[in-house]
């Protein structure tokens, strides 16, 4: 292996021009490493998309160069889209046709000969569970079905690089739990996979590295454990009172920095770890405070995110979700998510 | 859009005559505002029909070298095609306001307007009314550039004002049409594919060419078209001198349909009342 | 998956070797062939038109063509409403790339390792293909009616050839506007377009019978060359005289709507 897959420098698109210009994506700077799952994390419009679409050829940059798999995405893309699979928002398929037709044009779209496409095509029926619906058109399918045989058409050639746009967005957690044991089990047979998504779950589950994207820029990148390592403390977050927030908030500033949290809780990154807790407790209390919420949380993507970028992912994870009664479930349910 | 129901004026629960009144105002405004703001809409119905009309002239003129078309039917071919030309301009218009009428359905600010205390009467009415003020606009418009391009108006300034209140009480009844049509279906697609029926009608007429020289079949169709009988009361106005047959065939014949079409849009409404 | 060959520098695995042509075009027209199938309702206007404008036209102004020495009003609307039939195969080409756009299915097609040419003489194959039916639901009616063709066989030839070539222009000028614009406001303005360029020539009249402006349109109007060659054969014979002119507008038209469509698909690129 001589070359990482996916190298992008610089790699910027701004639509627009002049002083008015959009920087969609701003100078980024990836390498994703030969066989890892590497996982694009932004809101809405941070760029993810198109940078993905840069990659996979479908738009030219406006400045800063691109490989992947060895090849100019500018200079090269044929020979890039040959070796890439891509299966793009919105799982983007023709809804009068059956699966097994769409198979079948994308194995002519590749150059596979007759045989070769056909079995290949049964294969990966099989492989995505729509061997039953294959005949069916996908105007039929759920939204799980779609994606799946998204997953599917992009694979036909065999890709060495896999591209998948936000995969389980808008999907239900049993769809998106399937989806993740077949990107699971195809990164094992080698593809290397690049998989931009919105839900830190999802990043924290399947990713080997991750970047944070965010207005066009990457922000962190690396390993989950090592960003997570990075940000260093727990969390703690509390509520009061909304007459005490204030007093709240000044016994809270005195055990490390301040944290955005969710509506109506307060949150601290505590400096000396775990061992806080009970000190942060007995100050509240000689103060006079009555604490009505308390939960430490071990540093996760989500405070990854909120420390790299200044806010927390809307709806990413429970943990900024409205606390009150519900509060515990929506724990458990994050918790599970993480490793 | 919701230009009308926001003017708290409209939303007295009164239910006078006078309110009636207000509320047809009010709609009918803004039935013609909304027309006015389309204006990728609104321009077909007055190319296209100019755009005919020139190119029958052009192409047909010769026609006016046979002597039963100078004696019974116009002075110019261009004259003859005034009549159609604002047939055209009328039907299209009133078919495409009926798709705003079903756009409005299908958004249900039809249902807002219902749930509110507008009379029933004031909302069809609005629409239809709508429809014919377009329409007045549409022939005086469409005289001016004829009569810019030569065309007469043989039967003089009544004539003028016939051909005018004609084309209104066609809109009206046309309107009143596809407004049943619109209230019925629920579905500005329905509407849309009246379209075609639409230029159908006129083709099998004589609103682009005479029904004179037509033969079999297609004769005894258009003979049987009240669109003809339409037009060519119009094209009396334009060609001849004034008669009570002209406002038999321009005037009342289109009354007789729209107090026919307007009950058919009334029953239309009170069912898909019936039926919420 | 099974076989990573890491001996490779680049790690691919070569198993595309790109497209063949001929496959993809044929996969792709037969992909619209599918859709016409499956969804119906949007082809069969294109059936509609063309017989009821044949029968409208010839019907309300036969005695302006008949009286101009013409035996049968199908004699001159015949070819015009074939032409115009196939013609509005080009709708269906906007509507259905429009489609692929909304859905995505075209970055699919953009991402494939096949040459753009591909994609574009696959939706114009399409067109032709779609436009079978409609000319000869039109001749048939046209004979069935009546009409007269002394140019023999070739006079069927002639109608055939025209009709493909529009079909073929308007679908290219489809492609290119539909490519450019990338919303369904170029399905609208290619029926405009196509609509003015078949009225504004001898389609109601010939260059005779016409008086001023439309004249002098029509007579620089390609569509009155390639009009004149369509119907020469339901006229009279088919002879040279009248096929060059519009041979050549035929040619010039498919060449331009081609480099149109190619043009605007390389936008894609940039």
């Amino acid at each position: 292996m001589t070359q990482a897959p996916i190298i992008a420098t610089g790699l910027s698109r701004y639509f627009g021009s002049g002083e008015n210009a959009i920087k969609a994506v701003d100078g980024v700077d990836l390498e994703v490493h030969q066989g890892e799952i590497f996982g694009f994390l932004g809101p809405n419009g941070a760029g993810k998309s198109t940078t993905v679409r840069m990659l996979t050829t479908l738009l030219k940059p406006t400045a800063g160069t691109a490989f992947v798999a060895g090849y100019d995405v500018v200079k090269d893309a044929d020979k890039v889209r040959r070796s890439i699979g891509v299966a793009l928002q919105d799982a983007a398929i023709d809804p009068l046709m059956t699966g097994r037709e769409l198979l079948t044009l994308q194995a002519v779209l590749y150059g596979l000969s007759k045989v070769a496409g056909k079995n290949r095509g049964e294969e990966l029926l099989e492989r995505v569970g729509l061997t039953a619906a294959a005949d069916r058109r996908v105007g039929t399918y759920s939204g799980g079905m779609r994606r799946r045989l998204d997953l599917a058409l992009s694979l036909v050639h065999e890709p060495t690089v896999l591209f998948l746009d936000e995969p389980t967005t808008g999907l239900d957690p049993m769809s998106r739990l399937t989806l993740w044991e077949e990107v699971k089990r195809l990164n094992a047979g080698g593809t290397t996979v690049l998989l931009t998504t919105q839900y830190l779950e999802e990043a924290d589950q399947l990713a080997d590295r991750i970047a944070i994207i965010d207005h066009g820029h990457i922000v962190r990148q690396g390993a989950p454990r090592e960003l997570k390592a990075m940000v260093g403390s727990p969390t703690l977050s509390i509520s009061v009172a909304s007459n005490e927030t204030d007093e709240a908030r000044a016994i809270l500033a005195r055990f490390g920095d301040l944290r955005p949290t969710s509506e109506g809780t307060l949150g601290v990154g505590l400096a000396q770890g775990a061992e806080d807790v009970a000190s942060v407790i007995r100050a509240l209390d000689e103060a006079g405070l009555k604490v009505r919420h308390l939960e430490l949380n071990e540093p996760s993507l989500d405070d990854v995110f909120a420390e790299a970028t200044g806010y927390r992912l809307e709806g990413a994870d429970a943990a900024n979700k409205p606390v009150e009664t519900e509060a515990e479930p929506e724990t458990k349910k994050s918790r599970r998510g993480r490793k | 859009m919701s230009i009308a129901i926001a003017d708290p004026k409209m939303m007295t629960s009164s239910s006078s005559g006078r309110s009636l009144f207000r509320h047809t105002f009010a709609l009918t405004r803004r039935s013609v505002v909304g027309r006015l703001r389309q204006p990728a809409v609104l321009a077909p119905a007055f190319i296209f029909p100019l755009f005919f009309a020139a190119l029958g002239s052009a192409s047909f003129n010769k026609l006016a070298s046979d002597p039963y078309f100078t004696d019974n039917i116009a002075t110019s071919f261009m004259n003859y095609a005034v009549a159609g030309a604002i047939l055209q301009g009328v039907l299209f218009g009133s078919t495409s306001a009926a798709g705003d009428l079903a756009t409005d359905i299908e958004q249900g600010f039809f249902e807002r307007l219902l749930a509110s205390p507008i009379s029933r009467t004031a909302i069809v009415l609005g629409r239809l009314v709508g429809s014919m003020v377009i329409a007045v606009v549409q022939v005086v418009v469409f005289l001016s550039i004829f009569l810019v391009a030569g065309a007469r108006v043989e039967s003089g300034p009544i004539g003028y004002l016939g051909l005018i209140g004609g084309s209104a009480l066609l809109a009206l009844a046309m309107s009143g049409l596809m407004a049943g049509l619109a209230i019925k279906s629920g579905s500005p697609e329905v509407v849309q594919g009246a379209f075609p029926l639409v230029f159908v009608l006129m083709f099998l007429s004589s609103a682009f060419f005479p029904r004179h020289y037509m033969k079999g079949w297609y004769r005894t169709v258009a003979d049987w078209n009240p669109l003809s009988h339409i037009v060519e009361g119009m094209q009396g106005f334009m060609n001849h001198d004034l008669s009570a047959s002209q406002f038999a065939k321009s005037w009342l014949l289109p009354l007789v349909i729209a107090i026919i079409s307007i009950a058919f849009a009334l029953r239309a409404l009170s069912n898909r009342l019936a039926a919420s | 998956m099974s076989n990573l060959t890491a001996e490779q520098p680049m790690n691919v695995r070569t198993i595309s070797d790109g497209a063949r042509p001929l496959e993809v075009v044929a996969i792709l027209v037969k992909r619209s062939m599918i859709r016409v199938r499956r969804m119906p309702s949007a082809f069969i206007p294109s059936l509609i038109m063309p017989v009821f404008q044949l029968i409208a036209f010839s019907g309300a102004f036969g005695f302006a063509v008949t009286s101009l020495g013409i035996k049968n009003a199908l004699d001159w609307y015949v070819p015009l409403n074939a032409m115009q039939g196939a013609s509005f195969g080009a709708l269906g080409v906007s509507f259905g790339l429009i489609n692929d756009m909304q859905t995505g299915f075209f970055d699919r097609i953009l991402m494939a390792p096949t040459q753009r040419w591909v994609t574009v003489i696959s939706s114009l194959v399409a067109a032709v293909v779609r436009c079978i039916v409609p000319i000869t639901l039109v001749v048939l009616i046209g004979y069935l009616g009546g009409m007269n063709t002394p140019g023999g066989p070739m006079a069927i030839v002639c109608v055939a050839i025209a009709s493909v070539a529009i079909a073929v222009v308007a679908a290219g000028f489809a492609l290119g506007l539909t490519f450019r614009m990338r919303n369904l406001g170029a399905a609208t303005l290619t029926q405009f377009a196509i609509f003015f360029t078949i009225f504004l020539s001898t389609s109601q009249v010939p260059l005779s019978a016409m008086s001023g402006w439309l004249r002098g349109v029509a007579r620089i109007n390609p569509m009155t060359n390639i009009l004149r060659f369509a119907r020469q054969g339901f006229l009279g014979d088919v002879t040279w005289e009248q096929s060059w002119g519009g041979i050549i507008a035929m040619a010039a038209l498919l060449i331009l709507t081609f480099i149109y469509a190619m043009t605007g698909i390389k936008k894609f690129d940039q």
